[in-house]
C-alpha cells in the first residue's frame, strides 16, 4: 500500500524532474509560434524516445495512483515536519473520485499534446511540467491533512505556471505572473486560515464531519467564521470564484491548448477540492450551516455563475470565451457545495466529472482550430464544419453536455444541483439558485451553439477557408483524444446507475 | 573545569589576534589565514555545543580567575554555542562564495585589510554571543561597527563611501543610546555582569523603586540595538550598504551583523532585564509596532526596487521586522520564533545575495529586472539557488521560511490584542514578498526583451531563444554570457551548501526548535 501511494506521487515527480534536468541541460526553445515548413517539422526536438519515456512514465503513474485509489483505504505518513505536523496521505471517497477523473484526463491530454506540442516547441520542458503536475495533483488529492494539502496546492501552482508561460512571449509571461500572483494570494489566505484552525481544531487530519473543537471555539465564533470565510475566498481563487477570478481569462488563452485544457478541467478543480476539504473535513458543516458565511458563499457562487456566463456570451476570443465559461461552470459546483445537502453535493460531484471531461474537450477542439488554421476568434470559425466535421461534431456534443441536454452527463449534474437547491429549504436561495442555473444554461447555449451553427451552415458568405488548400484531416492523436472525451461525456449520461450510486455514497460520507 | 570550557575564550582570542596578523600578510595568505580561523572557530564552537548539549546546563568561564562582581565572565549555553557555530558556517560560505568578486573589486594593496576586518568582525560577533558582561558587550559592539564599516567601504566608489558614512552615523547613534542605557543600569544596580544586574533589577522591580529610570534604560538599549540592526525607521543606511558593497560583505552584513545585535538584545532581555520585567513594560509593544510597520514597509520598498541586490536588501528590512515582531509579542513562543527566524533568514538571505551575484555575472553585470531576464538559463545553479531562496522567503512548506511563519502565527494565536495585527501583517507581508520574489523568479526564466524588435531579436540570438536548440558554446559566440558550474567550482559548492542548509532547516526544524527552547531555558 505504501509503495503504491508513494509510487503514484514519486514516479511522475521523479520522471518529471529528470526530464526537466535533461531539458535544462540543453538550450530551451520557445518564443511564439515559429513558422516552420513540413521538413523542419519532422526535425523537431521530440522524437520517439521522448514520447516513449513520457508515456511509459505517465501510464505507470496512472497505474500506481489508480491501484492506490481502489485497493482499500491506504494511509501513509511520509515525514514528520514538526512533532505535531506530518506529511500524511490518505485515500478516501473524494480522493478516489477526483483521482480517477484526473487519471483519465491526463493521458488523453497527453496523447493530444503529441501533435500539438511538436509545433509549439519546447516539448521536453512541457512534458516535464506535465508529469510534475500529475504528481503534484496526486499528492494534493491524496493529502490527508491540511498542511500536506497546502504544500501540494502551492506546488501545483508552481508547476502549472510554466505551462502557462510556455510560449515565453511578453503576453504569456505577464499572464503567468498574474496567475501566480492570484494563486499565491489565495493560497496565503488559505494558509493563514490553516494557522488559525491549527489552534481550534482537534487535529489537522481530514475527518468527515470536521474536527473543530466546540469547547475552544465558544466565545470566538465570529473570528473562526471570519477565518473560514477568508479560506473560502482564498481557495476560491483557484476555482475562479468572484471576486478573484480575473486570472482565469488571462491565463487560459495564452497557454498552449492542451495545457489550458488541463488547467481548466483539472487544476481549477484543485480549488474545489481544497474547499471540500476545509468545509466538510475540517470545519464541519454543522458549524457553518445557517451562518453568514454560507449565505455569502452562495451569493458569490451564484453571482459568479451569472457573471461568468454573461462575460462568456460577450467575448469573441474563442479560448477566452471558454475560460469565462469555466469561471461560470466551476461556480455551479461551488454553489452545490454551499447548499450542504446530499442531493446538491451529489450534483456538485457529478458536475466536477461532467465539467472535467467537457471543458477539456472544448479546449482541445479550440486547440485543433488554432493548430491547423491559426483561428482563435469566434467569427473566423464560420464554415469550419465543412473542413472538420468530426471535430466540430465533437464540439457540438460537448456544447450540449455543457448546456445540460440529455443524455449527456451535464444534464444529470444540473438536475441534481437544481433538485438539491429546491430541497434545501434555505429561504430565497432555494428558488433563486435553480433560476440562475437555468438562465446560465440559456446563456451557455447562446455562447456555444452559434459556433456550431455557423460552422456547419456558413450561409452565403464565402469563407477564407474555401481558398486555403490545407489538408482537412486531423492528426490521429487529436482525433482519438477528442473521441475518447466524447465517449466519456456520453456514456455515463446514458448508463448513469453505477456513477450515481458511487456519488451519492460519497456525498453521504462527506456529509456525515 | 573541562578543557572544552576554554574554547569560547580561545576562539575569541584566535580571531582577535588573527586580525592584526593579517595586516602584515599578503592578500593571498590573509585569505588562507582567515578561512583557517573560521574553520577552526567553527570546529571549536561545535565542540562546545556538543559539550553543553551533553551536560545540559550553561557554564561560566571566569577570565583571569577574578570572582564574580569584579571579574569579566564568559557564559555559554546551548543557544550561544549553536549561534557561534552557525555564524561560522554562514561566514565561511559567504567568504568562499565571494572570493572571486573580492579579487575583482578590491584593490590589490587592500586585499589583506579586508581579512583584518572580517576576522575582527567574527571576533566581535563571538564576543557578543558569549560574553556575560554588559560593558564588554558594548566594547565589541563598537568593534563590530567599525569592522562592518570597513567591509562596506573596502570596495571604493562614491556609493559605498556614502553608504559607509550613513551606516557609521546611524550605528554610532545606536551605540550611543546603548551606552546611555547601560550607564543608567550601572547607576541603578552598581554592576556590569549580567547575572548580578538581573538580581538587582529583580529587587527593584519587586519594590517598585526607580521604575521610570529602569524603563528608560531598557528602552534606550532596545532602541539602540534596534537602530543598529536596521529596524524599520532606522533602515535608511541598509539598502545602499548591502546593495553596493562587495558580495561577501553584503552577505555577511545581512545575515550575521544585524543578527548579532538582535541576539544581544534578546540576551539582554533574558539575562539582564529579566523576562517578567520586560513583559510588564511597554517596551515590547513599541518594538512590536515598529516590527509590523517594518514588515510591510520593507516589502513595499522592495517591490518598487528595480535592482536585484537592493531589492534583497529591502527584503531584509521586512525580515528584521518579522524578528522584532516576534520579540514584541513578549512571549516565550514569540522569542523562539524570532530566534528561529534569525537562523532561517541568515541562511536564506546570504543564499539570495550569492545567487543574485551569479545571475548578475551571467547578465554582463546588469542588475535590473530587464537585464536579468533569462539569466536562470545562463547560470543554472544560481537560477536554481535563487528560486530556492525565493521560495523560502515566500514561505513555501519544506523550506525554512514556512516554519518560521508557522511559529510566528502560532505565537500570535491566542494573544489577546496582538493576534489580529500580527496575522494581518504576516498575510500582507507574505503576499508582497511573493509578489516581488516570484516576479524576479519568473523574470530570470523568461526571455529578454529590449526596447524594440531589433533589440529583441539580438537578445534572442544571444540567449538562444527562438532558434531551436542552441548550445552554450554558440550562445557565447553570439555574445551571450554563460556561466557553467565548472567555471566557478568553489562558488558552485558554496551555493549547493546553502541550498542544502535551507532544506535542512526547513525539513528538520524540530531539533533546532527544541535546542532554541532549551537554550532560552538556560538563559534564565
Amino acid at each position: 500500500m505504501q509503495v503504491l501511494m508513494l509510487g503514484s506521487i514519486g514516479l511522475p515527480v521523479t520522471s518529471g524532474v529528470v526530464l526537466l534536468a535533461f531539458s535544462l541541460s540543453q538550450r530551451l526553445k520557445a518564443a511564439g509560434r515559429v513558422e516552420r515548413t513540413e521538413e523542419e517539422g519532422k526535425l523537431q526536438e521530440g522524437g520517439a524516445w521522448l514520447y516513449a519515456y513520457v508515456f511509459i512514465a505517465l501510464i505507470c503513474s496512472v497505474g500506481f495512483s489508480m491501484a492506490a485509489a481502489w485497493w482499500g483505504n491506504g494511509s501513509v505518513t511520509v515525514f514528520q515536519l514538526l512533532d505535531t505536523i506530518s506529511i500524511y496521505f490518505h485515500v478516501d471517497e473524494t480522493g478516489r473520485l477526483f483521482m480517477t477523473i484526473i487519471s483519465i484526463i491526463w493521458p488523453v491530454v497527453g496523447i493530444y499534446s503529441v501533435p500539438y506540442m511538436r509545433r509549439e516547441g519546447g516539448e521536453k520542458r512541457y512534458y516535464a511540467f506535465f508529469l510534475l503536475a500529475y504528481g503534484m495533483l496526486t499528492g494534493f488529492v491524496y493529502a490527508g491533512n491540511l498542511i500536506t494539502m497546502y504544500l501540494f496546492y502551492e506546488l501545483i501552482t508552481l508547476v502549472s505556471m510554466p505551462l502557462v508561460l510556455h510560449n515565453g512571449t511578453r503576453e504569456a509571461v505577464r499572464a503567468g505572473r498574474k496567475y501566480l500572483f492570484y494563486s499565491l494570494c489565495g493560497a496565503y489566505c488559505g494558509l493563514f486560515g490553516i494557522f488559525f484552525l491549527y489552534r481550534y481544531c482537534g487535529s489537522m487530519n481530514f475527518t468527515p464531519g470536521g474536527t473543530l473543537e466546540y469547547a475552544m471555539v465558544s466565545g470566538h465564533e465570529d473570528i473562526v467564521l471570519l477565518a473560514v470565510f477568508v479560506m473560502l475566498l482564498g481557495f476560491g481563487v483557484k476555482a475562479g470564484m468572484l471576486p478573484l477570478h480575473a486570472w482565469l481569462p488571462t491565463a487560459h488563452p495564452v497557454a498552449p491548448s492542451p495545457a489550458s485544457a488541463a488547467l481548466s478541467s483539472v487544476i481549477v478543480k484543485a480549488g474545489v477540492i481544497a474547499i471540500i476539504r476545509v468545509i466538510f473535513y475540517v470545519v464541519g458543516r454543522e458549524f457553518l450551516q445557517g451562518t453568514w458565511v454560507q449565505y455569502t458563499w452562495m451569493t458569490l457562487a451564484l453571482l459568479t455563475v451569472f457573471m461568468g456566463s454573461m462575460l462568456a456570451y460577450r467575448e469573441q476570443g474563442f479560448k477566452k470565451r471558454l475560460a469565462y465559461s469555466t469561471v461560470s461552470q466551476v461556480s455551479y459546483i461551488l454553489f452545490g457545495l454551499s447548499l450542504m445537502t446530499s442531493d446538491a453535493l451529489s450534483g456538485a460531484l457529478l458536475h466536477v466529472i461532467a465539467h472535467g471531461f467537457i471543458k477539456c474537450g472544448l479546449f482541445l477542439t479550440a486547440g485543433v482550430f488554432l493548430h491547423y488554421y491559426g483561428y482563435g476568434r469566434v467569427e473566423q470559425l464560420r464554415g469550419i464544419g465543412k473542413k472538420m466535421p468530426l471535430v466540430l461534431g465533437c464540439f457540438t456534443l460537448f456544447s450540449l453536455g455543457l448546456i445540460g441536454i440529455p443524455p449527456t452527463l451535464g444534464f444529470l449534474s444540473k438536475w441534481y444541483l437544481a433538485q438539491g437547491a429546491l430541497q434545501s429549504q434555505i429561504p430565497v436561495f432555494s428558488w433563486l439558485g435553480p433560476m440562475i442555473l437555468l438562465i446560465s444554461a440559456f446563456l451557455t447555449a447562446g455562447y456555444l451553439l452559434p459556433v456550431t451553427i455557423n460552422g456547419f451552415f456558413p450561409g452565403e458568405e464565402t469563407s477564407d477557408l474555401e481558398h486555403t488548400g490545407q489538408k482537412d484531416k486531423t492528426d490521429w492523436g487529436m482525433g482519438i483524444s477528442l473521441l475518447l472525451l466524447a465517449v466519456f461525456t456520453l456514456l455515463p449520461g446514458i448508463f448513469p446507475k453505477p456513477l450515481l450510486q458511487f456519488v451519492s455514497e460519497a456525498a453521504t460520507i462527506i456529509l456525515k | 573545569m573541562n578543557f572544552v570550557c576554554n574554547f569560547p575564550f580561545i576562539s575569541i582570542i584566535i580571531t582577535l589576534f588573527s586580525g592584526p596578523l593579517c595586516t602584515i600578510l599578503s592578500g593571498k595568505w590573509a585569505k588562507r589565514v582567515n578561512e583557517a580561523v573560521i574553520v577552526i572557530v567553527g570546529i571549536l564552537s561545535a565542540c562546545v555545543l556538543g559539550y553543553v548539549g551533553g551536560t545540559g546546563e550553561a557554564f561560566v568561564y571566569r577570565m583571569g580567575h577574578f570572582p564574580a562582581p569584579w571579574g569579566n565572565e564568559i557564559r555559554v549555553g546551548v543557544l550561544e554555542a549553536f549561534m557561534g557555530f552557525f555564524f561560522c558556517v554562514i561566514m565561511l560560505l559567504c567568504m568562499v562564495a565571494g572570493a572571486r568578486e573580492r579579487e575583482e573589486e578590491i584593490e590589490e594593496s587592500k586585499q589583506n585589510l579586508y581579512y583584518v576586518m572580517v576576522n575582527l568582525l567574527l571576533c566581535s560577533l563571538l564576543a557578543l554571543i558569549y560574553t556575560n558582561d554588559l560593558f564588554t558587550a558594548y566594547v565589541f559592539v563598537e568593534i563590530n561597527t567599525i569592522s562592518a564599516c570597513g567591509l562596506i567601504m573596502i570596495r571604493q566608489n562614491g556609493r559605498t563611501i556614502e553608504a559607509a558614512t550613513r551606516y557609521m552615523i546611524m550605528s554610532l547613534l545606536g551605540s550611543g543610546l546603548l551606552l546611555l542605557g547601560l550607564c543608567f543600569l550601572y547607576d541603578l544596580t552598581g554592576h556590569l555582569l549580567m547575572s548580578n544586574i538581573k538580581e538587582q533589577v529583580h529587587i527593584l522591580a519587586q519594590t517598585g523603586q526607580y521604575h521610570i529610570p529602569l524603563m528608560v534604560s531598557v528602552g534606550l538599549m532596545s532602541v539602540g540595538l534596534a537602530m543598529k540592526s536596521a529596524l524599520y525607521p532606522f533602515h535608511a543606511w541598509l539598502p545602499d550598504a548591502y546593495g553596493y558593497s562587495t558580495l561577501s560583505s553584503a552577505a555577511i552584513l545581512s545575515s550575521l551583523v544585524s543578527k548579532g545585535y538582535i541576539f544581544l538584545l534578546i540576551k539582554i532581555f533574558y539575562r539582564v532585564v529579566g523576562f517578567e520585567v520586560l513583559t510588564g513594560s511597554k517596551v515590547a509593544n513599541v518594538l512590536f509596532v515598529f516590527g509590523i510597520i517594518g514588515m510591510i514597509m520593507g516589502s513595499l520598498n522592495a517591490m518598487q526596487e528595480d535592482q536585484i541586490t537592493r531589492m534583497i536588501a529591502y527584503s531584509s528590512v521586512a525580515q528584521i521586522g518579522y524578528i522584532y515582531m516576534g520579540i514584541g509579542l513578549a512571549t516565550q513562543e514569540g522569542m523562539v520564533a524570532s530566534i528561529y527566524h534569525v537562523i532561517s533568514h541568515g541562511a536564506t538571505k546570504s543564499l539570495l545575495f550569492v545567487a543574485a551575484s551569479g545571475l548578475t555575472a551571467a547578465s554582463a553585470g546588469g542588475t535590473r529586472y530587464r537585464n536579468l531576464a533569462g539569466s536562470g538559463y545562463r547560470n543554472k545553479l544560481a537560477g536554481i539557488a535563487f528560486t530556492v531562496g525565493s521560495l523560502s522567503m515566500v514561505g513555501m512548506p519544506m523550506f525554512s521560511g514556512f516554519i518560521s511563519k508557522l511559529f510566528f502565527a502560532q505565537a500570535a494565536v491566542g494573544h489577546a490584542h496582538k493576534m489580529l495585527p500580527t496575522f494581518i501583517a504576516l498575510a500582507i507581508s507574505t503576499i508582497l514578498n511573493a509578489a516581488y520574489f516570484m516576479k524576479m523568479v519568473i523574470s530570470i526564466y523568461s526571455p529578454r526583451y529590449g526596447g524594440n524588435e531589433e533589440e529583441d531579436a539580438s537578445y534572442a540570438v544571444q540567449d538562444g531563444w527562438n532558434y531551436g536548440e542552441v548550445s552554450h558554446k554558440e550562445m557565447r559566440r553570439n555574445g551571450g554570457k554563460v556561466i557553467f558550474m565548472k567555471d566557478q567550482p568553489v562558488k558552485a559548492a558554496a551555493l549547493i551548501c546553502f541550498i542544502v542548509l535551507n532544506f535542512i532547516l526547513g525539513l528538520n526544524s524540530e531539533p533546532i526548535i527544541r535546542m532554541i527552547q532549551k537554550g532560552l531555558a538556560m538563559f534564565g
